[in-house]
């Protein structure tokens, strides 16, 4: 009885190929796009005395770059890993990974700061989130921090900036909350590089307790303007505006 | 310093300075407004009349929420410092400017004040109230074919732009 070579059935005849089946790879983590309803704070134009028209052209060009570039859902105080062209790295690419300290600026030039400390060292680098060079944004960690603005971590201790740099992505669900990360953070001993316990920075995130006497506290509370939030000329009520630019945002997108 | 045209431009502040900073100024408007509340026609500087008419106009704009609005009650609790005056505002104000959306007030100029300083001197007084008419600056008059014209085409555009948002 000959074996029956490899191709061969039992007729005789050649099989037909049959490819194996594919592998399925479930992306945990972030492969679809966020279904919360989030518009990008870059988004909203400011109140000034220029023409609409100026930021629905920039509105335009924003997508346009978005619909290149995945710019993911992020809060200030989530981890995110940048990769930017860069021509003189080997590799011409070089990737930085922190935590979001700061988003700024309106329309094209908006800007995000990624901290974090490599070898001892704190390090910050500003990205324009339009900018041409970005090639990829991942979010390792999404989460909101108690503050809009965590530009204190640089006179918090070190271990509250550091992030590891072969962090793995941590799977964040895509509808849903977003994890409001409550931790608050030891300070350095005084003097800052800014007075954070006065009230205009409206700092949650920070244990005075540990750092300052009651005295000191109250004294930082003589700066506090109560009459601030009863001046109707600061309010700047933008519901309207934003339910407005992100349904045209979403149509835009889905095109 | 460097005398320029930059310092002539206010690049964007729209707040006067008043009295003897940010607080005092909140302080003297809230004087000024808890007047108009009380009396409905007041005459005042016209620097500061101009500023208090923004403030009294969004006071009102909040009184149309209601007294049941939180945000309303302590808006309305801080700006009048005579607390008789809050139903007044509730009660009476409020229901008075219902069906109108914007102009709440209006301001009318008067010859300079008497003193030594001779200020410029400005009524501004809530619409609606018990007072004879102010005379106020006169506008153009209606009849006249060029503005008869206009209001033909500013109709037109209304109307148009109703079309197209029902569309």
């Amino acid at each position: 009885m000959r074996r029956l070579a490899q191709g061969e059935c039992d007729d005789g005849k050649p099989t037909k190929f049959t490819p194996p089946p594919k592998p399925v790879i479930i992306d945990k983590t972030q492969s679809e796009a966020s279904l919360r309803k989030f518009l990008s704070p870059e988004f909203i134009p400011p109140r000034q005395r220029i023409n609409p028209l100026k930021f629905s052209i920039e509105r335009k060009d924003m997508i346009q770059r978005r619909k290149v570039l995945n710019i993911p859902e992020f809060y200030v105080g989530s981890v995110l890993a940048v990769t930017m062209a860069d021509p003189h790295a080997s590799g011409k690419t070089n990737r930085f990974m922190g935590i979001c300290i700061q988003r700024g600026g309106h329309g094209l030039g908006a800007t995000f700061v990624l901290r974090n400390i490599i070898d001892g060292q704190g390090v910050e680098i500003c990205y324009e989130m339009y900018s041409p060079r970005l090639q990829q944004l991942e979010v390792l960690k999404l989460e909101k921090r108690l503050d809009n603005n965590l530009m204190y971590l640089r006179d918090a201790l070190p271990e509250y900036s550091t992030v590891n740099l072969d962090m793995k992505p941590v799977p964040h669900s895509v509808t849903g909350d977003v994890p409001v990360n409550k931790t608050r953070v030891r300070m350095r001993p005084k003097p800052w590089s800014k007075r954070w316990e006065r009230p205009k920075y409206n700092v949650q995130g920070i244990r005075f307790d540990l750092c300052l006497s009651p005295e000191k506290l109250e004294h930082a509370q003589t700066w506090a303007e109560p009459w601030r939030e009863y001046d109707m000329l600061k309010e700047y009520d933008t519901t309207a505006l934003e339910e407005r630019i992100l349904k045209e945002v979403q149509t835009e997108m889905s095109k | 310093m460097r005398l320029n045209i930059q310092m002539l431009i206010s690049h964007g502040r729209v707040a006067r300075k008043m009295g003897l900073g940010p607080e005092s100024r909140i302080n003297m408007l809230r004087n000024i407004l808890t007047g108009l509340v009380r009396h409905e026609r007041i005459e005042t500087t016209r620097g500061r009349a101009d500023e208090v008419r923004f403030y009294a106009e969004k006071l009102i704009d909040y009184a149309k929420k209601g007294d049941t609005d939180e945000k309303a009650m302590k808006m309305a609790n801080f700006w009048l410092t005579e607390k008789d005056l809050i139903p007044k505002l509730f009660k009476v104000l409020a229901p008075r400017f219902e069906t109108q959306p914007k102009a709440y007030t209006r301001m009318a100029r008067i010859p300079n004040r008497e003193n030594l300083d001779k200020a410029a001197m400005a009524v501004l007084e809530y619409k609606g109230n018990p007072f004879p008419p102010l005379q106020t600056a006169k506008r153009d008059n209606e009849l006249t074919l060029i503005n008869q014209l206009l209001k033909g085409y500013r109709e037109e555009r209304a109307q148009q732009a109703a079309a197209k948002v029902e569309a």
